[in-house]
């Protein structure tokens, strides 16, 4: 697994990072509250096109996002159909695809970097309520970072447990998935202490 | 070379433990240790579990005496902390746990944060650290990516870019090939400045340092000279 950051020079890619995240909110709001109608879920997809072509990060990756996310559309499509007619059924889940879409440009067009800087900006009006920005930027920061972890210790565990013969189950692989999980989340302490992280 | 405060001022450059135990849990890692070494290049020796870690954890302030003190470079590193790591950085042997940031660039840029520098400044830091280190061409590459021995360079041009005054490194080539272990042995031995406590179980390394402390069920069993220091090591080991 990657980080979800692509290099780029586009103008989506020059752009500061607060502005850029307040301006995609405000996209992915107005797209939230379309209408559940076809052509409500017609405007939903165009917006989510026109955005990856005007950004510059073009329809293959708009693609390999949609991939990513297949089976969101599955399980809200499919959900919603039991319960619902076509037309709110595909609107309501184009717009939850335009936005994840949409919420996704963000973190494809700007350095985790400039986003922590920017959620710490963002944040410091807040310090005088008691809220440590820097922390909470950090906790975001590590957060994204320790996704590709978690899966790289899982794979070691399900190989480990693979080459002693041991059967796939549930309960064999949930605790000696935590161990490795809590002895990495201590070694990271440690790494972000000696790092200068208070 | 003198060691400086981050304002300036000498310190004493010292490392000073007195009576120092420390108890982590039901287990003795350290039994009243006393040592006080002025060298440059420390090799820390001794097998598994005799201390030599504690000993690297205590000098960096990760943990705590139990009883006894620590003085670093005349500070102490529990009162002290945030004085004492603006001087020390640490590497340790796994270099997954020491990736901070998605990208090689921003993983490198994370140290130098807590120092608030000018963009400019911070950004032409990280631009000579990754040259030194051999990483200006993955700038953007996701660091998780990295081969183990381009992710423990890249621990390394963490700490350096810090330009820290001592660099305790733990087992820093334990999980390396000979090619990136000699990589990161020269980038620990180079000349930056800064003093170096080397915790090895390579006694080849430990023979380039100009003191060793061999450790041995949490007390210091030897001091002195590399080479008296390893051959005793040495003795110890035939069965």
């Amino acid at each position: 697994m990657v980080t979800l950051y692509r290099p780029g020079d586009g103008w989506m890619h020059r752009a500061p990072a607060g502005p850029k995240a307040t301006v995609l909110l405000a996209v992915v709001l107005a797209v939230s509250f379309l209408p559940s109608t076809w052509w409500a879920a017609g405007v939903a997809a165009a917006v989510a096109v026109l955005g990856y072509l005007i950004c510059g990060l073009g329809l293959r990756e708009l693609g390999r996002q949609v991939l990513a996310v297949r089976w969101v559309i599955v399980i809200t499509l499919g959900g919603q159909l039991i319960f619902l007619d076509a037309e709110p059924a595909v609107a309501n889940t184009a717009r939850v695809l335009a936005a994840i879409l949409l919420a996704g440009m963000l973190v494809l067009t700007t350095r985790v970097a400039a986003l922590l800087d920017a959620f710490e900006r963002g944040l410091r009006p807040f310090e005088r309520l008691g809220v440590d920005a820097q922390r909470i930027a950090l906790l975001l920061a590590v957060t994204i970072n320790t996704v590709p972890v978690l899966a790289r210790l899982a794979t070691g565990v399900r190989e480990a447990q693979r080459a002693r013969g041991a059967r796939a189950g549930i309960v064999g692989f949930v605790v000696p998935f935590l161990v490795v999980s809590l002895k990495h989340a201590d070694d990271l302490g440690d790494a972000l202490t000696a790092r200068g992280v208070r | 070379m003198t060691a400086r405060s981050p304002e300036g001022a000498a310190l004493e450059r010292t490392i000073r433990l007195d009576s120092a135990t420390v108890r982590l849990g039901d287990t003795l890692a350290l039994d009243d240790v006393t040592v006080a070494i002025d060298a440059s290049r420390v090799a820390v020796v001794g097998a598994n579990g005799s201390g030599k870690s504690t000993f690297a954890r205590l000098l960096a302030g990760l943990v705590s005496p139990t009883s006894g003190s620590v003085r670093v470079h005349g500070l102490d590193p529990t009162r002290q902390a945030a004085q004492l790591r603006k001087l020390v950085s640490m590497v340790f042997s796994n270099p997954d746990a020491q990736i901070i940031m998605p990208t090689v660039a921003e993983d490198a840029a994370f140290s130098l944060r807590s120092e608030r520098l000018p963009h400019a400044e911070s950004a032409e830091r990280v631009a000579e650290a990754l040259d030194r280190f051999g990483l200006t061409e993955l700038a953007d590459r996701a660091a998780h990516d990295l081969s183990g021995g381009q992710k423990q360079l890249l621990a390394l041009c963490g700490a350096f870019i810090r330009r820290p005054q001592l660099v305790i490194a733990d087992e820093p080539t334990a999980y390396l090939d000979a090619r990136n272990a000699r990589r990161v042995a020269e980038h620990l031995f180079e000349d930056a400045g800064h003093r170096l406590v080397l915790l090895t179980h390579d006694l080849r390394l430990a023979e380039r340092c100009d003191l060793a402390v061999l450790f041995d069920a949490g007390r210091i069993a030897a001091v002195g000279a590399p080479s008296d220091v390893i051959a005793e090591y040495e003795a110890s080991l035939r069965w």
